[in-house]
């Protein structure tokens, strides 16, 4: 039968016979197109492969104050980084990583995990930072046994002088998953400004990285190692704040919430920027850890705030200097017409009162101003209207930013009654014009605000861009509506309340020096009548005015701005009148 | 069983033997290479080639064992074998365990073993019986019949999820088919009608594998994900040019840019390092192998094994064909492995085993005149 059998398919073996040809011509031809016709092609990007480009990180620029001492400065820091196409086990590695630096297993696995993505194959990816030395030379020890490890040098900033000038400095962070996305050029790990000038100047100091080119043969040995592009350090940024100073004004709020100015009226230039309480801006450069944050976030003293800037009070009798001359500008009085202060003032059914209870008696503006009798304006309030005190206060730059090179700038709020009707759909009663008139009620100023004006006062009615940076040109931001004689009422009024008898800022006088100043009491809440005859000491601190001091001095070829604001201090002239004092006596002393 | 015949040594095909152990010696030449793993200190090389020494030894002794009885006793066995994949097949689908996503491997004591492979096996046989017992060419209700019993095992196997494997039973049995022959008509209904039932294929696939098909139409669409391997592979073979790179030169293979490179992108390796003459003469080796399947099948005193060679040389003419296309760029990437080069235990061991029934068969070509 085996005979009988004989394949009867010779097509098929035919079939069979042909697939094999087909097979051999089929792939001989797709080798020869892979490794001939194109071979030198792959060849090339076989070699790319080998070559590893690291980017070189450029030193961020160094911020120092107005007497070169540095305020930022960079340290080197270590970090342990990973190549996953070099690790056999990952899971294993990063237990080994968590056991080195402590970091729990969860949170190394987790950084792995949101990195993974941003790096490419074989490449380093930050796993953890600032390694300490302790820790740094235990990995070193076992690198060897850990093919996929890595250690990396990465500038740290560092802020020596932490609290004291954390709020003009901001802070570096490391880039977070948005800000990654958002520019191409940064990578894991990169720090960039997040705050205060390292945010607004962020440009100008990082600087740009450069280009490392590492090639390495078939068993992973470096054979080069050239530098392509070198990096550019980013710019140093030297300010006009003078460090002891700062310091000085930070010693003397003590342990008030509040707020220092020192500006040069000529140039604009800002020589102190206290605000109280601060941060320690280093912590969030290591990465701030949720704790502390959320104890930042919920501290009643919001210690992140920049208070000078960022905060607005209402400007109490400070308010006085706007209101004066635009009465004068108006026409509504002249500077001899007397009122009488009987010490209230009724409009319909209420009392306002002024805050001597006695009153003050006939005051002409001179004397209102440097008594800072309330009843006085309560009367010139009323004849100009809230319209017209609102639209002169803008042009001396209340309501909007200063435009100071720091972010998040709060404008102010000066109301009208188009403000009023908007806000509250309301309209603007009488009496909160006569509130207006002595800076409370709607109204806030922030204490760089008061400064600036007060400084074009000083210098002949210039309003300057306040400026952090050293040797900018000064920019004229606006002109102020004001007639000589209408600065000589002003300026001679405040130069009596601290020369004069009766004068509200008498704590400023100082031998040898010019000093005006005008007090400010910013009511937080109206008080009841009973709590009104209580001293400061006993009202509950939170329902306590703030205090203000709005003053300058000269002294030969130096004229000062100086600007205390101290929340709930109570009345201006005893709270916030010494450490404007201790301001100028500083200034005055270096000479 | 029958006295020992000299004439089975003289008729045994000695090329085959020397064209398989030729193969394998170069495949685990090249997983030597492609065992190395690169540290800081330089390279080391893990244990690959050393196993599969392990595993071609035991598919030696079972290649022998394939050839030491009579193979048309298997005839009687094919039913029974058919029976046990299934069985294995259905316990793995509804008990199994799942490894990497899938249920392909029952474990044993000491090893685990894919009823895969034993499922190839019986289909192959199964299929090789069931030809050899039809006279004329393949009509309708023959063919349907075949198909059915052919797709059940099968679609478990797809279901694991293996979908490489599953396709590879279908075409290895569809090339035993066309051996066959078909009647006219059923020839020319089904050259019209499979490329048009293909498309609807999509729609059975998991999502990987449409993102490979994609892929594999685009790999820079995901030159970091799963375009990955086809772009790395490219470079590698490309990179070879004429003469290759050396032993254990090959950059892309040594610096692990190469995934996958000991299993189903071995040929890569094989490529960067022996260029273009290297490959031409690994494809030479290759096909002169399937030659003498070939030269099996056509020399066979009777049907069985003449279906039985030829089912095996589409077990092999199937995979290198993939295999190669596809780290070539010719197909998508399916999880296919190149026979004697790809690292793996169950594979060498099967590919052994059936060069042994195809030697079977040449040592029996010309005795039996009894029947």
């Amino acid at each position: 039968m085996a005979n009988g059998e004989q394949l009867n398919n010779k097509a098929g073996i035919t079939l069979m016979q042909l697939l094999v040809l087909g097979l051999f011509f089929l792939i001989a031809l797709r080798l020869w197109y892979f490794q001939i016709y194109n071979g030198q092609e792959y060849a090339r990007k076989a070699t790319d492969n080998l070559i590893q480009q690291q980017s070189i990180y450029a030193p961020r620029g160094l911020i120092r104050d107005r007497d070169g001492t540095i305020l930022a400065e960079n340290k080197p820091a270590y970090g342990l980084a990973i190549i996953r196409e070099d690790s056999r086990d990952i899971e294993a590695a990063l237990r080994q990583a968590s056991q080195w630096t402590e970091v729990p297993l969860q949170e190394v696995r987790e950084k792995f995990k949101a990195g993974k993505e941003r790096v490419k194959p074989f490449k380093r990816q930050l796993l953890i930072r600032n390694l300490d030395y302790q820790t740094l030379a235990e990995i070193e020890t076992h690198l060897m046994e850990w093919p996929e490890f890595r250690i990396i040098t990465l500038p740290l900033r560092h802020y020596p002088h932490g609290r004291v000038v954390s709020h003009i400095l901001g802070y570096v962070a490391q880039a977070d998953e948005k800000e990654l996305q958002n520019n191409p050029e940064l990578q894991l790990g990169d720090t960039i400004g997040k705050q205060g000038l390292e945010l607004s100047f962020q440009e100008a100091l990082r600087g740009d990285k450069g280009l490392k080119q590492l090639e390495v043969n078939a068993q992973g040995r470096e054979l080069k190692n050239s530098i392509i592009e070198e990096p550019v350090p980013g710019k140093d940024l030297t300010l006009t704040i003078d460090l002891d100073l700062q310091q000085h004004a930070w010693e003397q709020l003590g342990n008030h919430t509040g707020v220092v100015v020192v500006l040069e009226p000529f140039s604009g230039d800002i020589q102190a920027l206290v605000s109280k309480p601060a941060y320690n801006n280093n912590l969030f450069v290591q990465g701030i850890d949720q704790e502390t944050w959320h104890g930042l976030l919920s501290d009643p003293d919001h210690p992140l705030q920049n208070r000078a800037i960022q905060s607005s009070y209402p400007p109490g009798s400070v308010f006085k200097l706007v209101v004066a001359p635009c009465a004068l500008n108006n026409g509504a009085v002249t500077p001899e017409k007397e009122f009488f202060c009987p010490g209230h003032y009724k409009l319909g059914r209420r009392v306002f009162r002024c805050w001597r209870k006695g009153g003050h008696g006939w005051m002409d503006m001179r004397e209102a101003i440097k008594q800072s009798c309330d009843v006085y304006f309560y009367k010139v309030g009323e004849k100009l209207g809230v319209d017209a005190i609102s639209a002169y206060a803008r042009k001396y730059g209340f309501n909007a930013k200063t435009g100071i090179n720091l972010p998040n700038e709060n404008p102010g709020l000066i109301p009208s009654k188009e403000w009023k009707l908007r806000r509250f759909g309301r309209r603007w009663q009488g009496g909160e014009t006569l509130n207006l008139s002595i800076g409370q009620g709607y109204t806030l100023v922030t204490p760089l605000q008061v400064a600036r004006h007060l400084g074009a006062l000083v210098n002949g009615g210039y309003l300057l861009k306040p400026n952090l940076i050293e040797d900018a040109e000064p920019t004229v931001q606006q002109e102020l509506p004001l007639k000589q004689s209408e600065r000589d009422m002003v300026i001679q009024s405040m130069l009596a309340a601290v020369e004069e008898p009766h004068g509200t800022c008498w704590r400023l006088r100082t031998k040898n020096a010019t000093v005006g100043g005008k007090t400010g009491t910013a009511q937080v809440v109206k008080l009841k009548e009973e709590d009104r005859e209580k001293e400061t000491e006993e009202i509950r601190y939170k329902f306590r005015d703030h205090a203000w001091m709005a003053s300058f001095a000269q002294q030969g070829k130096q004229t000062y701005v100086v600007v205390v604001l101290i929340e709930h201090g109570g009345h201006g002239s005893s709270a916030a009148g010494p450490v404007a004092k201790a301001v100028f006596d500083h200034l005055f002393s270096k000479e | 069983m029958a006295p020992f015949d000299r004439r089975l040594i003289s008729h045994l095909s000695w090329p085959l033997i020397l064209f398989t152990l030729v193969l394998f010696a170069l495949g685990v030449m090249n997983l030597y290479s492609a065992s190395s793993l690169r540290v800081e200190t330089g390279v080391t090389t893990i244990f690959f080639y050393k196993k599969q020494l392990v595993w071609g030894a035991v598919g030696f002794v079972v290649m022998f064992a394939c050839m030491v009885f009579d193979y048309r006793h298997l005839k009687s066995l094919v039913w029974t074998l058919y029976a046990l994949s299934v069985g294995l097949l259905a316990w793995l689908l509804l008990f199994g365990e799942q490894i990497y996503g899938a249920k392909r491997w029952i474990s044993l004591r000491y090893v685990s073993f894919q009823p895969t492979e034993l499922a190839k096996l019986s289909i192959l046989l199964l299929t090789a019986a069931y030809l050899s017992g039809i006279q004329e060419k393949l009509d309708w209700p023959r063919l349907c019949k075949l198909v059915a019993l052919v797709l059940v095992p099968t679609t478990m196997i797809i279901l694991q999820p293996d979908l490489g494997s599953g396709l590879n039973i279908l075409l290895i049995i569809f090339g035993m088919v066309l051996v066959k022959g078909l009647k006219k008509r059923v020839f020319l209904s089904l050259l019209v009608g499979l490329p048009l039932l293909a498309p609807s294929g999509w729609f059975f696939l998991h999502d990987y594998q449409k993102e490979r098909i994609l892929t594999f139409l685009n790999p820079e669409r995901d030159p970091l994900g799963s375009g990955y391997n086809i772009i790395q592979s490219q470079i590698a073979i490309g990179s070879g040019q004429m003469w290759g790179k050396g032993f254990l030169a090959g950059t892309q293979s040594q610096l692990r840019f190469l995934p996958e490179k000991h299993t189903d992108f071995v040929f890569a390796v094989f490529g960067e390092e022996w260029g273009f003459i290297g490959c031409l003469l690994l494809l030479s080796l290759f096909c002169i192998f399937l030659y003498q399947i070939v030269l099996t099948a056509q020399e066979s005193k009777d049907q069985f094994g003449a279906f039985l060679s030829a089912g095996v040389f589409f077990y092999f003419f199937w995979q290198i064909l993939i295999n190669m296309a596809m780290v070539l760029g010719l197909m998508p990437v399916v999880g296919i492995p190149l026979p004697f080069l790809s690292y793996g235990g169950s594979s060498t061991i099967i590919n052994f085993c059936l060069v042994g029934l195809v030697l079977n068969v040449s040592m029996r070509r010309f005795v039996f005149k009894r029947g």
